[in-house]
């Protein structure tokens, strides 16, 4: 008794959680969790009326499947979030489901027991039981069972302690039940499935990946090419790719800013725009400020990636659905091979790679990129290239910038201040020398304007230009000094 | 009345439950991991070799060839040597030329292949920055653009596409995979004592030159100093010259067979010193945008430099033809060959023949003639290696560095595997979830005779058995991601630098030609089975060829 009651509100909360973390804004996903799911246990207990025989056997079953859709609910609503545009349907079809099962439990439970009790203390009983059960609900699940289990195996978790509920109903009353052999056997399939489950919980979403973000993960996804983590708290939703910091929606804007307006202000009504990297849009977003542009290709080489930013309703509100512009075209191709191959000029090129912390990425910072670069971008174009934290890695840094001296581009290196990475800096290239400052930036922008640019290339003492090689694919020195001098900062 | 929930939907509802559990992946991942009983590949070369095969031919050989041609020149083998021959040919605006080729592809131990993975090699996978004086091969660089330009120093500019990226090699010792093939990780210091100073003596030779202003140790091997006191190493073994040296680690000697045995297929106690000194002291090429150790490599190795050569002379090739005797008569030279294809005899009548194929085979073609005697032939052996094409999803990986282009394991009887798809630009793991690992493997234990006859009677299983528990020393679950495996086996892979042989009177003439009519060409000639051996024995043997026509 006490357990079906536990069960019952643990579901509701797993629910009621799980939305404000996909969805966010916690007290409407609460609110309307709740009442779904109270008026769902009211269906149920109005269809209580509906059982007429076998109320033994009919509980058992509903014991069965609450187990079953409880257990597995939080799982089935993590991994089908992808789905955004049917999710709200899902997530409140399945609470209504949980919900009206739940609401035949305590009327079916009460008549059984019926011709056992007295009218009076059976009432007292159940109810006691049941409000005892919710209370102990209500505070080991934010206190014991979110931070040690997870919301999936705590899921499964109550999910089998419903189930085996079910098992020693059906064994202790086996001469009272029809169909005795049936429900001990699908209670025990059940019970083996959401036991599967819960040992296998971590593959279906690594617990111990929830363990290193700081936030709610609310969105995880393995593509091809690396795996996806969206965060979020109260202030900020962050993008991770293979654990490593994308941006967070509260200062992205300072970085993207920095990685476009600058060169985008130096050109003469720049026309045609080449993003590499940069699926998230971001970059777009502010290119697309710019109405001389008239077409952006965008190469990225995760279509998972761009589909998210494309379709994903949290994450067209970031990037104001830059990549369902008429004017963007996304590629979703190795930008090396891509670019080896296409024969087109383009005004401003921003080249938004992740960190060269492995040696295929690596490549993508090489002078043979660097060569493509400069046959593909016009006479007076802009290049800049997002090129790690130069106090953390100057030697990287400025690596950049030396190997995209080598193949004949000036370069202007600047850097700014984004509160989630730190000092992060760029290389902006040109095919001549004649970058000014511009003075003016465009009016609607939140951070960047003459007098920062200005500041921004100036390079305090600590981060002064070194000596660097000229990072080759046959000798990758970068992802060299990258390990080294990261791997010293992060000690 | 029944309640809303039936008994067949509540089945329907608990399948319906059971099947969104089944969740993508989940099921086949938590399926216990079986050891695969049978993997899918072939056996190439060895006994399935078309010259195994036609061996029963005898009678056919007998009868009158069915048609006869006329060729100018005739180039007997379709390796590195030839065809850099039928190259020189070409470019002396020789026409009439015909390159007879046994098997159906030309490229000799530069063999490649190719699956829906990636292109592979079946052998020779890399040359090394070629020395400056190697200008015929420089130039050939140059017009295949694997070299761009020249800086004003004179030192060429490689295509950066085309040299080895990095990480290039490691090596797996003490559980953990070291950066570089020198053994360090977990080694005395005083065994890293000897390896420096061991090093430091092959430096030395790098740069030596003898009494005759030639260097001490240098590619083609004809061309290296004549002073005694180098070519008497070439009467001891390479085990012997160490020890005479005092150096006796084991980590040394295990590194330096390891070279011997990656560029002749030979143990240390097999290897002449001279053969084995001239693996670390033959190199001395620069470039002006690379480091002088750095090599050239693509994903069907050597195969990608036959491919360019090829395209030059492929209107000259003839490929299935298995010649079986050669004669000189008057002022001709016949060449009587097999046409696999029509399975029907033909005879070249040509004014000069090269023969680019190794002696081994020459043995059977031509008739006894001045020096090259029972003797002659008994000189030259070969060493048999395996080399397999392994198809497999990305293996566990050991601690330490990534995977490289060579990775070697230490105290493996093989050499390691090279990692195929290295020079492939879109080189994220994602897109090379699929690899193809090249694992070479010279039978260098046995005597090669010994060696080769119980190679031939290894079946593909137990090839996969060996190489398998090799590669788990390194890769846990190698035998569980494994899709394919093809071996080829090489009979007659490599020719063996064993004492006394390279220096040897007999080898010295051993290119000399014969009545003005027949020529030979092949790295075998110069002792070492090198790709820079074998293009300059083809120009050498055409030079020669043309020369006496004009004379």
């Amino acid at each position: 008794m006490f357990v079906v009651a536990t069960c019952g509100l643990i579901y509701e909360l797993v629910a009621g959680t799980l939305a404000s973390y996909l969805l966010g804004d916690s007290v409407t996903q609460f609110s309307t969790i709740i009442g779904v799911y109270l008026f769902s246990m009211g269906i149920g207990s109005y269809l209580s009326k509906f059982f007429n025989r076998n109320l033994i056997g009919w509980f058992i079953q509903i014991e069965i499947l609450v187990g079953l859709i409880g257990g597995t609910s939080s799982s089935l609503l993590f991994l089908l979030f992808e789905q955004v545009e049917s999710f709200r349907i899902l997530l409140y079809l399945l609470v209504s489901l949980t919900g009206t099962l739940v609401g035949l439990e305590i009327p079916l439970l009460m008549r059984i027991l019926q011709g056992r009790f007295e009218f009076k203390d059976l009432v007292s009983q159940v109810f006691t039981f049941d409000y005892i059960g919710a209370l102990l609900a209500s505070i080991i699940f934010p206190l014991l069972l979110v931070p040690n289990l997870g919301l999936i195996k705590t899921s499964f978790f109550f999910g089998i302690l419903n189930v085996l509920v079910a098992l020693i109903v059906a064994v202790k009353f086996e001469k009272e039940t029809s169909w005795a052999k049936f429900l001990k056997i699908s209670s025990l399939a059940t019970l083996a499935l959401l036991l599967t489950g819960f040992v296998f919980s971590e593959r279906i979403m690594s617990f111990s990946e929830s363990l290193a973000y700081r936030d709610t993960i609310i969105y995880a996804k393995s593509s091809p090419y690396q795996r996806i983590i969206l965060t979020k708290n109260d202030r900020e939703l962050r993008l991770f790719l293979n654990g490593n910091l994308q941006f967070s929606s509260a200062d992205e804007y300072r970085y993207h800013e920095a990685l476009v307006h600058p060169a985008m202000q130096g050109i003469k009504s720049p026309r045609k725009v080449l993003v590499l990297g940069g699926g998230d849009g971001l970059a777009v977003r502010e290119i697309l400020k710019y109405h001389s542009v008239v077409s952006i290709t965008l190469v990225d080489l995760d279509e998972a990636m761009t589909k998210l930013f494309s379709t994903n309703s949290l994450l067209l509100d970031i990037n104001k659905q830059s990549l369902l512009s008429p004017k963007v075209k996304v590629i979703n191709a190795d930008a090396f091979q891509w670019l080896k191959e296409q024969k087109e000029l383009f005004d401003y090129i921003a080249v938004d790679f992740p960190d060269p912390s492995n040696y295929s990425v690596g490549k993508l910072y090489t002078n043979s990129l660097y060569k493509l670069l400069y046959r593909s971008l016009a006479p007076k174009g802009i290049i800049v290239v997002q090129a790690t934290s130069p106090y953390v890695a100057p030697k990287s840094f400025w690596c950049v910038n030396t190997t995209m001296q080598s193949v004949g581009f000036f370069t202007v290196p600047y850097h700014t201040f984004v509160p989630s990475f730190g000092d992060w800096g760029y290389i902006m290239a040109l095919k001549e020398n004649s970058y000014q400052i511009p003075s003016a930036f465009l009016p609607n922008l939140r951070f960047i304007n003459s007098e920062t640019f200005r500041q921004m290339t100036i390079f305090p003492k600590d981060m002064m230009a070194l000596e660097a090689e000229v990072n080759k694919l046959n000798n990758q020195v970068l992802v060299h000094y990258f390990e080294k001098e990261w791997a010293s900062y992060l000690q | 009345m029944i309640g809303p929930f039936s008994r067949r939907s509540f089945f329907r509802k608990s399948a319906a439950a059971l099947a969104g559990l089944t969740l993508p992946g989940m099921l086949t991942e938590c399926a216990p991991a079986t050891k695969l009983t049978k993997v899918a590949g072939e056996i190439k070369g060895g006994a399935a070799s078309l010259g195994h095969k036609l061996r029963g031919e005898h009678a056919l050989f007998k009868q009158a060839p069915s048609q006869i041609l006329n060729y100018e020149y005739v180039i007997v083998g379709g390796g590195v040597a030839g065809l850099s021959a039928a190259r020189w040919l070409q470019k002396n605006n020789i026409d009439s030329c015909c390159l007879l080729e046994l098997e159906s592809h030309v490229g000799g131990n530069a063999a490649s292949g190719k699956n829906e993975v990636s292109s592979y090699p079946w052998g020779a996978h890399y040359l090394p920055l070629p020395n400056l004086d190697q200008e015929e091969l420089l130039k050939f660089l140059q017009e295949t653009e694997v070299i761009t330009g020249f800086n004003e120093q004179g030192l060429p500019f490689y295509n950066e596409y085309h040299l080895c990226f990095d990480p290039k090699e490691r090596l797996y010792i003490n559980g953990y995979w070291q950066d570089s093939l020198i053994p360090h990780f977990g080694v005395p210091e005083e065994d890293q004592q000897q390896i420096a100073t061991f090093l430091k003596l092959m430096d030395t030779y790098r740069k030596l030159q003898g009494s005759d202003g030639k260097y001490a140790f240098t590619l083609p091997v004809e061309n290296s100093s004549q002073d005694k006191e180098f070519l008497e190493l070439d009467q001891v073994t390479m085990l012997d010259y160490l020890l005479s040296q005092q150096l006796d680690s084991p980590y040394l000697h295990w590194y330096v067979e390891y070279c011997c045995r990656d560029d002749y297929g030979t143990a240390l106690k097999d290897t002449s010193a001279w053969a084995g000194i001239h693996y670390f002291a033959a190199r001395r090429g620069v470039a002006a945008n690379a480091e002088t150790n750095t090599v050239l490599t693509w994903p069907e190795g050597n195969g990608w430099l036959v491919k360019q050569l090829h395209k030059l002379i492929q209107s000259k090739v003839c490929t299935g033809a298995l010649v079986y005797t050669i004669a000189t008569e008057g002022e001709a030279v016949h060449i009587d060959f097999l046409d696999v294809k029509s399975h029907t005899t033909k005879r070249i009548q040509a004014k000069k023949c090269i023969m680019a194929s190794p002696q081994f085979v020459n043995q059977r073609l031509l008739p006894e003639i001045p020096l090259r005697d029972q003797n002659f032939y008994s000189m030259y052996s070969y060493s048999p290696w395996v080399v397999a094409n392994l198809t497999l999803s990305k293996p566990m990986e050991r601690k330490g560095s990534p995977l490289s282009w060579d990775n070697v394991i230490y105290q493996s009887p093989a050499l390691g595997y090279v990692h195929a798809r290295h020079q492939q630009l879109n080189s994220h793991a994602a897109q090379q979830e699929k690899l193809v690992l090249t694992y070479y493997w010279p039978l260098a234990d046995k005597d090669p005779k010994i060696a080769r006859r119980e190679a031939l009677q290894k079946g593909h299983d137990e090839w996969i058995q060996l190489i398998m528990d090799d590669l788990t020393k390194a890769h846990k679950n190698i035998a569980q991601v494994v899709e394919k495996v093809d071996i080829w086996l090489w009979g007659h892979g490599m020719v063996r630098p064993t004492p006394g042989f390279i220096w040897s009177e007999t080898r010295k003439k051993a290119s000399m030609p014969f009545d003005n009519k027949i020529y030979f060409a092949h790295s075998d000639l110069g002792g070492v089975s090198l790709f820079e051996e074998a293009f300059y024995q083809g120009i050498r043997a055409a030079k020669e060829a043309l020369g006496s026509i004009a004379s």
